[in-house]
């Protein structure tokens, strides 16, 4: 650092702590300890040992192991979304209702997560918007299709893949329905249920996934969350594929923390359908 | 050019994003993966570094350190900010797999980031053990508790070690860059 170090010394209890703050991080009891310490001595000191840390990190990593690809996409896709929310403020959100069919965007990731779910919460309003508004599948300018709207027209494109569902033993999925119509051209498709169990956001969230067959199937694509409220009838969801599917091979449906993963251990599979 | 990118993050610039990604990249992964308990873990946690990155870019200032060292901050907060929440998880690797640092070698490399390169000069300088404790610490993850029954040391005297360690590569840090300062104002 070019600013010269503090001309007080810390004593050796507080340098401990400091220490300790840089290497592993404190208890809410050390960092209580630490608060009422010499305030000014000890940000000074912080500062130059996290930094001295930080400086040995990068010496120690050497030749760096690259990211994975599919991670780097992600964190793209992210980061551009979330700065594209940062400059568009007041954006709004989009759930449209039809007298036969309850259209449901992909949900809100809720605040109580961590930051990354929020901020990932944010990408996904933006990329859904920004999506419409590339695509409007027929729509007026700036008019964004309601997901049963999207449906009409997904129906009506040729080539499209209609796959139907099936649901599993999870509580959640018993005498429910569903199927997927999925654009590969586009890269555009909607869900449907029946029967769904409505889910407490607050607990969990459904989770959409897209198998591609030209990437590891242990890693399938995030196709979003969602929630299904307690009075619907017949749910559509949108599908937000958060990276480009070449080739779709399956589709499924899982139960997730709320906010959603970014890798599904698939324990609670609540419907699943293979393409062709 | 390197703080461009930082700057360009800060002021909103869509485009810098995958310059960001070039440059840091692997920095960021290669850091998350020694410091996460698990494989998902570490993908949860470079995508939270990269939007603190965003979030902190602004706040960048060239005079106080390599945009390198900066992002391994940035980065490092996090993951102890994770690591302390997991506490009672198992580390992705068992202690004793634990790989060894290839450690960048200043008299050859020189660095792309100057306060790394001082840093692994301060290191070659260190007595061996404490340079092993600042490794298994910093590099690895290892909590001083850790650390103390993996080396079989009494933990009075890995505290000793660490801190005599990261206080001398502190020091050394300074000297170096107040020296590098002075010669430019020279």
């Amino acid at each position: 650092m070019a600013e010269t170090g503090p001309q007080k010394e810390p004593d050796e209890a507080m340098l401990d702590l400091l220490i300790k703050q840089v290497s592993e991080g404190l208890s809410p009891e050390e960092q209580r300890e630490l608060d009422v310490l010499d305030n000014e001595v000890a940000s000074a000191y912080a500062r130059d040992l996290e930094h001295a840390a930080a400086a040995i990190s990068v010496a120690g990593t050497g030749e760096p192991e690259p990211m994975p690809q599919a991670l780097r996409a992600r964190i793209e896709a992210q980061l551009e979304a979330a700065m594209a929310a940062s400059a568009a403020s007041g954006a709004a959100a989009r759930n449209a209702h039809s007298s036969t069919v309850r259209s449901i965007g992909a949900a809100p990731r809720p605040q109580s997560r961590s930051t990354a779910g929020w901020w990932a919460a944010a990408a996904c309003l933006v990329l859904a918007v920004l999506g419409w508004l590339r695509a409007p599948l027929g729509q007026g300018p700036g008019t964004a299709p309601t997901p049963a709207q999207q449906l009409n027209a997904l129906l009506a494109q040729p080539g499209i893949l209609q796959i139907q569902l099936d649901m599993t033993a999870e509580p959640a999925a018993a005498g429910a329905k569903a199927d997927v119509v999925w654009d590969p051209r586009t890269q555009q498709g909607v869900m449907r249920f029946v029967g769904l169990k409505p889910n407490d956001p607050a607990q969990h969230q459904y989770q959409l996934w897209i198998f591609d067959g030209d990437r590891d199937q242990r890693y399938p694509v995030d196709g979003g969350v969602f929630n299904v409220p307690p009075t619907a009838g017949q749910v559509v969801v949108p599908i937000h594929a958060k990276l480009p599917v070449q080739a779709a091979k399956a589709f499924a449906v899982t139960i997730e923390k709320p906010g959603g993963v970014v890798v599904s251990g698939l324990e609670h599979v609540v419907a699943i359908g293979k393409a062709g | 050019m390197n703080s461009t990118v930082l700057q360009r993050m800060a002021s909103g610039d869509v485009a810098a994003v995958r310059e960001c990604m070039d440059r840091y990249g692997a920095l960021v992964w290669s850091l998350a993966r020694r410091l996460s308990r698990t494989a998902a873990d570490a993908e949860d946690a470079a995508q939270e570094i990269f939007l603190d990155i965003w979030r902190s870019a602004a706040r960048y200032d060239a005079s106080r350190g390599s945009d390198k060292v900066f992002v391994a901050t940035i980065a490092r907060r996090r993951l102890i900010d994770r690591l302390r929440k997991k506490g009672g998880e198992p580390p992705m690797e068992p202690p004793e797999a634990l790989e060894s640092i290839a450690w960048s070698d200043p008299a050859t490399e020189p660095a792309t980031a100057i306060d790394a390169s001082h840093a692994a000069r301060a290191l070659q300088e260190l007595r061996p053990e404490q340079r092993q404790v600042l490794e298994l610490g910093l590099m690895h993850g290892l909590s001083q508790s850790e650390i103390a029954s993996r080396l079989s040391m009494p933990l009075g005297t890995v505290k000793s070690l660490m801190r005599r360690g990261l206080m001398r590569v502190r020091e050394y840090m300074n000297i170096e860059i107040e020296g590098v300062a002075g010669r430019a104002d020279g």
